[in-house]
């Protein structure tokens, strides 16, 4: 519900102090507004602020400034915001970074909210939030003034404080008789947006297509979008400044990766295009159809345009050696990790770099220590395998839980993977190896011991490494990670289908609320997704891509629970249109197998947890997998009948 | 395609009994030695034909691994009929076959139809379960019982078309409110004669059990 009241806001001390300046003294720091000819001959600026900015980036010191106006013509109100030339703080910000956030004439029409932020220490700044519940990157008012221009914005036309929270302004607040009548009177859509691909997008939220969504039916708290985008974006900053402070250094080294960037520009600018119509489309069919679909709150198709970067190509051999020294360690492991989160890995690079990623190798040993660790670690494994392949067939007769493991194993070898070359045929000695590794890795961790689905995880990483031993201890750390999966009271997989129903709650409260009438809060259906790491989700390469790109563990170790809110949020509107139940969700679930677009995804996963910050960690009770176990003993405690 | 009825249909058994080729073997008619193993379920379905009438079976094959029990367990609402399987060739499986049964007769709906299915009736030559002891313990506990082999498709067909027919018999017997979705059975548009024949039926994607 907008449950607003019409508060009389010279309340506010704030306001109240503003009121009394009038915008006038405000305009620009003794700047006449007459100096400004570059409007049209009808309009005037009514509100002028110089160094107002944006980080586009996580890091403050990437920045764009501008020059903030509210600007009047036949008794519209618009807001422009438009970035100095030629003056940057950082010369990677490039023109196109300029254009993609310029705010060109918006009519207070297209605002559905304005939220300030006035912190005692640090910048002001306002989030402008628009009808479509796209918001613009916080606007940081360098030199104050956040509240001349709430106070001007009032002057010109009607705003009401949301009564959920103080710092709120609700712009089109149609529930207001008073508003209602304003926006009778169709407005003109004067509106004249930047060509860039992102801001195309603008021009897709008219107010009428908002304006039935705001009229159909009794309203639900989570369609408030204006205000849960802006919590969610607020919680964006808190991250923004924490990693202002401690990011410089690292600057140096992402102008590396920008390069890539820069080449891909193209690339991704088309796909960026495209992919936002097509929802957007689909969002029209389903909004006319007879069962009310409750909005996205987030949009965060057009949502990660702003926050989600561009995907990069994999990286290559070349930029791969400049990560190393001349002993072989890897100089910076964090900015390795990031490059790799954002394209992935070369094939042939693979076996290499998959074994600091999953940890078996320390990204901080040199080539001899890795050679010398290689040679132990043979034979440690040499040592595990031998406890099994010594048991005598009188001696296993005795022994129940290893026949039975060897058993389970022994059925499931045969069945997995094995139409892919390199598993299949009759006598296929890498499915020989899967065998060995699994009964190996059950005596090494034989409380855990094996469960159905470790050869789903084993399968691709002995693909890779193509070595025993070596696939054993990869295999040995990804575990550490995702061995809580198969304990036998499922503990692991509960606590994150707890955490996945506890950020949908956050990030798409409609949908949970749905999820919550129909009596799926298990979050059963997306089971398989988590268990597996989505292995049965897609082909089996863009499945390798997808795991070194989790295993990054940035921008969270938790980017899988995002990745699935990523993928359900793409199909919101087919589950709630079509009422599915739990089985018919399951069914749905289960079919969306291969048909999921990797890449467009794992750019919404990173938006959403861009956007979830803080709040979306703390939806993480901790230790839940993949984050290692709080505890180091006992972690796989079985009862007795285990496997 | 319009059916009659919809019967939703669960496989449960032991791990490697045969249920995903069972599954196979009815819908696709075909056997495929090489596929892979079932994580949480997998869905089939099939036209069938019971007194003049298109029946949908809607089939759900669950992974049978132990560790997996507590989510099969949910796949249980709204079954009208189950194929409980266990693979001749392996005594354990068989005598495993009473904890599936209490986890059927606790999370299912009373008046589910369970067929027990003796698989890989074509291995008689490693068979550690003998015809008799099948047929003694689907009697002990009330249950429609067959071997089979999802190899040869013998009474492939049979296992779920006499479990459907049983499920039919029920339904002109007046055992189940049809209108309860939660008995598993679905009324379509394909013409069912008498009071309910001009409900607003249910196509294949709408509706649901917990409704």
């Amino acid at each position: 519900m907008f449950e607003t009241e019409i508060h009389d806001l010279s309340d506010d001390a704030d306001y109240a102090a503003a009121s009394q300046q009038g915008p006038s003294s405000k305009a620009g720091h003794g700047i006449s507004n007459q100096s400004y000819s570059s409007e049209p001959e009808n309009a005037e600026i009514v509100y002028l602020k110089d160094n107002v900015t944006i980080h586009p980036t996580q890091y403050a010191t990437e920045r764009i400034s501008g020059r903030l106006k509210l600007v009047k013509q036949d008794s519209l109100l618009f807001m422009s915001w438009i970035p100095y030339k030629g003056q940057s703080s950082n010369a990677r910000l490039s023109e196109r970074d300029k254009n993609l956030y310029t705010i060109r004439a918006v009519p207070f029409a297209d605002i559905r909210s304005i939220r300030r932020h006035t912190p005692t220490i640090g910048w002001q700044y306002v989030i402008v939030v628009l009808s479509s519940g796209l918001a613009y990157p916080p606007l940081y008012f360098y030199n104050g003034g956040v509240r001349e221009f709430i106070t001007t914005v009032k002057q010109h036309i009607v705003i009401v404080r949301s009564s959920e929270d103080a710092n709120v302004f609700l712009v089109n607040n149609f529930q207001d008789p008073l508003q209602r009548t304003l926006s009778s009177l169709e407005l003109p859509r004067t509106i004249s947006i930047a060509k860039s691909a992102s801001s195309s997008s603008f021009t897709n939220s008219p107010s009428d297509g908002n304006l039935e969504r705001l009229d159909g039916g009794p309203r639900q708290k989570g369609s408030d979008a204006a205000r849960d985008i802006s919590i969610q974006v607020l919680e964006k900053f808190s991250l923004v400044t924490r990693f202002a402070r401690e990011t410089t250094s690292q600057l140096f080294r992402e102008s590396l990766v920008d390069d890539y960037r820069a080449n891909e520009n193209k690339k991704s600018n088309r796909s960026s295009q495209d992919k936002p119509r097509e929802i957007v489309s689909n969002d029209v069919r389903v909004t006319r159809s007879e069962v009310p679909v409750p909005s996205d709150p987030l949009e965060f198709d057009k949502l990660s345009l702003v926050w989600g970067k561009p995907r990069q190509p994999p990286l290559g051999p070349e930029e791969w050696a400049t990560f190393l020294d001349s002993e072989g360690r890897i100089e910076d492991f964090t900015a390795l990790k990031k490059r790799i989160f954002y394209g992935g890995v070369e094939h042939n690079l693979r076996k290499e770099i998959w074994a600091f990623l999953l940890g078996y190798y320390a990204h901080d040993s040199t080539y001899a220590e890795r050679q010398h660790v290689m040679a132990v670690m043979k034979s440690e494994y040499e040592t595990i395998k031998n406890q099994w392949q010594s048991i005598s067939p009188e001696q296993a007769k005795r022994f129940t839980k290893f026949r039975e493991r060897k058993g389970l194993i022994e059925r499931d070898v045969v069945r997995t993977d094995r139409s892919l070359p390199f598993y299949e045929g009759d006598e296929n000695p890498n499915v020989h190896l899967l065998r060995n590794i699994l009964l190996t890795y059950s005596f090494y961790n034989f409380d855990l011991g094996y469960c159905q689905g470790m050869s789903d995880l084993l399968s691709p990483i002995l693909f890779i490494m193509e070595d025993e031993p070596e696939s054993f201890w990869c295999f040995v750390s990804l575990m550490e990670r995702l061995g809580p999966n198969f304990n036998r009271d499922q503990n692991g997989m509960h606590s994150q289908l707890f955490a996945l129903s506890k950020l949908v709650e956050l990030l798409d409260s409609p949908l949970h609320n749905y999820f919550k009438q129909k009596d799926c809060l298990n979050y059963f259906f997306c089971f398989r997704w988590i268990l597996i790491q989505f292995k049965r989700e897609f082909e089996y390469d863009k499945t390798l891509r997808l795991w070194e790109v989790l295993w990054t563990h940035h921008p969270s170790e938790h980017l899988h629970l995002y990745v699935c809110i990523a993928i359900l949020k793409r199909q919101r509107a087919k589950i709630m249109q079509e009422q599915m139940s739990f089985d018919t969700l399951l069914k749905f679930i289960n079919e969306l197998s291969g048909c999921i677009d990797l890449d467009a995804v794992l750019r919404d996963a990173e938006a959403l947890c861009v956007c979830a910050g803080e709040n979306g960690a703390a939806s993480i009770p901790p230790g839940t997998p993949p984050s290692l176990p709080v505890e180091d003993e006992c972690i796989y405690q079985q009862d007795d009948e285990a496997l | 395609m319009s059916y009659a009825y919809l019967f939703k249909y669960i496989i449960i058994g032991d791990t490697g009994v045969g249920k995903s080729c069972l599954l196979l073997q009815f819908t696709d008619k075909r056997f495929q030695p090489v596929h892979d193993l079932t994580i949480g379920v997998e869905f089939g379905a099939r036209m069938i034909t019971i007194d003049n009438k298109p029946i949908k079976l809607q089939i759900w094959d669950t992974a049978g691994q132990e560790s997996f029990r507590s989510i099969t367990r949910s796949y249980y609402r709204g079954a009208a009929g189950a194929l409980l399987v266990y693979d001749i060739t392996r005594r354990e499986t068989f005598n495993h076959l009473a904890s599936w049964l209490e986890d059927a007769r606790q999370h299912a709906n009373a008046n589910m139809t369970i067929m027990l299915i003796g698989n890989k009736c074509d291995l008689a030559h490693r068979r550690a379960v003998s015809t008799e002891e099948g047929e003694q313990f689907a009697k002990e506990h009330g249950l429609i019982f067959m071997e089979a082999s999802a190899k040869t498709a013998q009474n492939v067909e049979e296992a779920f078309i006499n479990t459907a027919g049983t499920i039919y018999k029920k339904i002109q017997d007046g055992v189940f409110d049809v209108s309860n979705e939660s008995y598993g059975i679905k009324v379509g548009y394909g013409g069912i004669p008498g009071p309910s024949g001009g409900r607003d039926g249910s196509s294949s994607q709408a509706g649901g059990c917990c409704s």
